[in-house]
């Protein structure tokens, strides 16, 4: 319990960063590059950037609620839902007008995720299954809705997407809006408390007494439903298509990671959310302007992936991180030295940590 | 204890602490982290063949001392030799499997075999085909030279074990090597079975003739002092005595280790005002009314509990307590359990199903009584904030309540789930024998806490392995084979009582086993 004090005057005297401070590092460093190689305004890239990042964001609010569940939680069906959910805002926007296609896209991210969830917590199936023999369903429904839609997004909500306030797409600034909430939700609310406290120990959240069914099943109807209206919007963005959405499988875990949230669950960041998405946009409009193709891209980004979560977990304990703390964890390697006689499985006991 | 501890056989005259070459020798061993000196010059000489007792609270520097004996970590000043080798610690003067140990927090890996485990830490070489079989084998034998009659299948995973199971392992797996020179102990007995105890201790006394020093950490004074050598107390990172078993009291260790522990806390005064605090919003029953009912299976009493009392859970470990306490956890729809709506839980296992350790103690505390704070399902962050500052004054829970969890004693990590529980207006609380390894003085504390608690109309259930603990209750249920078997009450509750009804069970066993052996005799 001394050790306490210690841990105490440390943090206090030194200079800590939240989780998300690494990710923002790479953000301004992407930037730099892009403004040194292509020249011209430099608010510009930004500025592209915030149109295509808001719904990179939906989809990983989503992940992040579901990663950080704990170890094994992860959506896979998160990019099937998107290319699903275009058409059916199309679909349902073209008889019904603009808004019920998008009710209609989050619902049917829902009625997805609702497979998922039967799935997992009645057959006991583990999430990484579920959510991969659901996004083949998915997959299936979306080449059925393909073949019988040819058409376009309304034009309604084609104005509304690129649609900007002092340059500053609107999508942006509603996204924004919604992160601000999720952010308080994760904090003041029972089911934030609870979706941490899962993430930590379920067995301890059970005997916390919260509701953790209830709290994991939310989180994957909520992930298949921001999913689901990230699809519906891209529909009118871009356009409906069958592969709309593949990139966003992986970018969203990439950027939930990259954020600072914890791949071991019970620590969402939802500003990494941010600074992760403009990154990874920014990022592939660097290695756009520098002439890389797409597959070289992607061995960067899963590349940074790993660099990302073996620096982490290094240096980032219970949601801050110090300089000091990666630089002494690149100088030693932690005991090499092997205990003489007792080497045991876990070390559970960390008192002086 | 006492009825237990005449059952165990008296100490064999191992080893000669005076005069003897020392096994291991300590000296002004200084550990700093930081700013904080864990160790502030400890002392210690372990001879050959002796049974060393090691004793101190809970923060008095115990398990760094065991890391640095163990090599897992190195001294910042101060020097460990072994066998008079002059060497500076004992990770690099002794031999793979010189110095064994078992810990407090079962380093056990739960999603391996008992066999596997074992073997982990084995420093002999295995085969590099069938190895299993070998490595069972190994375990085999110590498990049954160790604990004979144990019970424990090698191929189960150490996960589905029990915990008193599980410690059986751990010591076993500690012995599961060459033979060591020195072992080391830490909190052996917590949860193993009186049967269990006495094999374990019988089996040191073998060792310690041996010619195996051992170093047996234990907050069971009566333990140490009948079997061990010598006694060693550890107060605040420094030896502050060290004396023959023979002449000191378990009173001298009390002292010397700085507790005013006996007796009630001061703080009873204190708690009500905390009760109060959170009890108006509560469906608090008036005090002698049912609060919760169970019937179990089988030949056994109902379970019955009243608000305003302490209900306690003894007998051997895992005799069903276990079970009933879940039942009455997630109640399920069995119509043979009736529980208040509000509940709130203690568990034992603080590492596994306690703490959340990526959180501050002001939000492990909280935690459980958010849903009560909550107004349209938002949780005020100060209205937590205040409940965890009134409840980490209370109980004086070291460090504050917006340091991390994982930096706390783990005494006070209990307190923290203690205060959880209690922090919810509950009128329900259950207890699963949460005070493993925790010092003399926060129990004492807790238990006043408890009471105090039960005074203003809370029912408390509480699962207990030590016997000593039933004294703090008003009604005792004593379980055996998934039964409850008697119901004390008053006067009635003693240490002796429980452990005689909790015994019978062998009785009845050996009954059954003539009888059927007669039978058998008679078809002949």
């Amino acid at each position: 319990m001394n050790a306490l004090n210690a841990t105490k005057t440390k943090t206090a005297s030194r200079f800590t960063w939240p989780a998300w401070g690494w990710s923002l590092i790479g953000v301004l460093g992407v930037w730099l590059c892009i403004i040194a190689v292509g020249g011209g305004n430099p608010g510009g890239p930004v500025l592209q950037a915030l149109s295509l990042a808001p719904y990179l964001v939906l989809v990983s609010i989503g992940q992040m609620l579901v990663i950080s569940l704990g170890p094994g939680n992860i959506d896979v069906s998160v990019g099937a839902i998107v290319s699903m959910a275009s058409y059916v805002s199309v679909a349902v926007g073209a008889l019904a007008g603009p808004l019920a296609g998008l009710a209609a896209a989050v619902l049917a991210g829902v009625a997805a995720a609702l497979l998922s969830v039967i799935a997992i917590m009645l057959l006991r199936v583990p999430p990484i299954i579920a959510t991969l023999a659901t996004s083949l369903v998915v997959a299936s429904a979306t080449l059925l809705l393909a073949d019988a839609n040819r058409a376009g997004a309304d034009a309604a909500l084609r104005g509304f997407v690129n649609a900007r306030v002092f340059g500053i797409p609107v999508t942006a600034i509603l996204v924004a809006v919604l992160t601000v909430l999720i952010a308080l939700a994760l904090k003041r609310t029972m089911y934030g408390l609870s979706v941490a406290a899962i993430g930590q120990s379920t067995l301890a959240a059970r005997k916390a007494g919260l509701r953790v069914t209830s709290t994991i099943v939310t989180t994957y109807l909520l992930s298949g439903a921001f999913a689901g209206l990230a699809g519906g919007l891209l529909a009118a963005y871009i356009s409906p298509s069958t592969v709309l959405g593949d990139s966003y499988l992986l970018d969203s875990i990439a950027v939930v990671v990259l954020g600072g949230t914890l791949i071991a669950g019970g620590r969402p960041v939802v500003a990494g959310l941010w600074t992760g998405a403009v990154f990874f946009v920014l990022l592939s409009s660097l290695l756009n302007l520098v002439g890389w193709n797409l597959g070289a891209q992607n061995v960067l980004k899963g590349l940074l992936v790993v660099v990302v979560i073996v620096i982490s977990s290094r240096v980032t304990k219970t949601g801050r991180s110090t300089l000091s703390r990666f630089l002494s964890s690149l100088r030693r390697e932690p005991a090499a030295t092997p205990t003489p006689a007792d080497t045991p499985a876990l070390t559970k006991e960390n008192t002086h940590a | 204890m006492t009825q237990v501890t005449t059952l165990a056989p008296p100490p064999a005259s191992s080893g000669a602490p005076h005069g003897a070459p020392s096994r291991i020798r300590v000296r002004g061993i200084v550990k700093e982290y930081g700013v904080t000196r864990a160790l502030r010059g400890v002392d210690l000489d372990v001879a050959a063949g002796e049974i060393h007792g090691l004793v101190g609270h809970n923060g008095a520097g115990k398990s760094t001392l065991m890391r640095i004996l163990t090599g897992i970590e190195q001294p910042t000043s101060g020097t460990v030799e072994f066998d008079g080798d002059g060497a500076a610690t004992a990770a690099t003067s002794a031999r793979p499997g010189d110095v064994r140990m078992a810990y407090q927090e079962l380093s056990l890996a739960p999603d391996l075999t008992v066999a596997e485990n074992a073997s982990l830490s084995d420093a002999r070489r295995l085969r590099p085909l069938r190895w299993r079989a070998q490595a069972e084998r190994r375990i085999a034998e110590v498990l049954d030279t160790v604990f004979p009659g144990h019970g424990i299948e090698l191929s189960r995973y150490v996960g589905e074990l029990s915990m008193a199971e599980r410690q059986v392992v751990e010591i076993s797996r500690a012995l599961c090597s060459d033979e060591p020179r020195l072992l080391i102990l830490d909190e052996p007995t917590e949860s193993l079975g009186v049967d269990a105890m006495r094999q374990m201790y019988a089996h040191l006394h073998v060792l310690a003739a041996r010619g195996v020093s051992i170093l047996l950490i234990s907050h069971r004074m009566n333990e140490v002092l009948e079997h061990s050598d010598r006694i060693s107390v550890l107060k605040d990172g420094a030896t502050v005595l060290t004396a023959d078993a023979g002449d000191v009291t378990e009173d001298d260790l009390l002292v010397a280790m700085g507790g005013d522990v006996r007796g009630d806390s001061p703080r009873v005064h204190d708690v009500p005002v905390v009760g109060d605090a959170v009890a108006g919003s509560g469906e608090r029953p008036a005090a002698g009314e049912t609060v919760a009912t169970a019937s179990l299976a089988g030949a056994s009493l109902p379970f019955e509990a009243k608000a305003g009392e302490i209900v306690g859970l003894a007998g051997l470990a895992g005799q069903g307590q276990d079970e009933l306490l879940d039942r009455l956890w997630f109640n399920g729809l069995s119509r043979r359990i009736t529980v208040p709506r509000r509940r709130a839980y203690v568990p034992g296992d603080r590492q596994t199903s306690g703490v959340f350790a990526l959180w501050t103690v002001a939000d492990n505390l909280a935690v459980a009584a958010a849903r009560q704070l909550a107004r349209a399902g938002f949780v005020s962050l100060k209205a937590r904030r205040t409940l965890a500052d009134r409840w980490v004054g209370t109980l004086s829970i070291k460090g504050g309540a917006s340091a991390p969890i994982t930096s706390l004693s783990g005494g006070n990590q209990q307190k923290v789930l203690i205060a959880r529980a209690f922090a919810t207006d509950a009128p329900l609380v259950l207890l699963n024998d949460p005070f493993r390894g925790v010092d003399v003085a926060t129990k004492d504390e807790l238990y006043t806490l408890m009471k105090a608690e039960a005074a203003q109309g809370r029912c408390i259930v509480w699962y207990s392995t030590e016997n000593k603990e039933v004294a703090h209750c008003d009604r005792v249920y004593v379980f055996r084979a998934g039964r409850i078997v008697s119901e004390l009450v008053g006067d009635e509750i003693s240490e002796e009582r429980v452990i005689a009804e909790s015994f019978d069970e062998h009785q009845d066993a050996r009954d059954a086993r003539d009888a059927t052996t007669k039978d058998a005799g008679a078809a002949a």
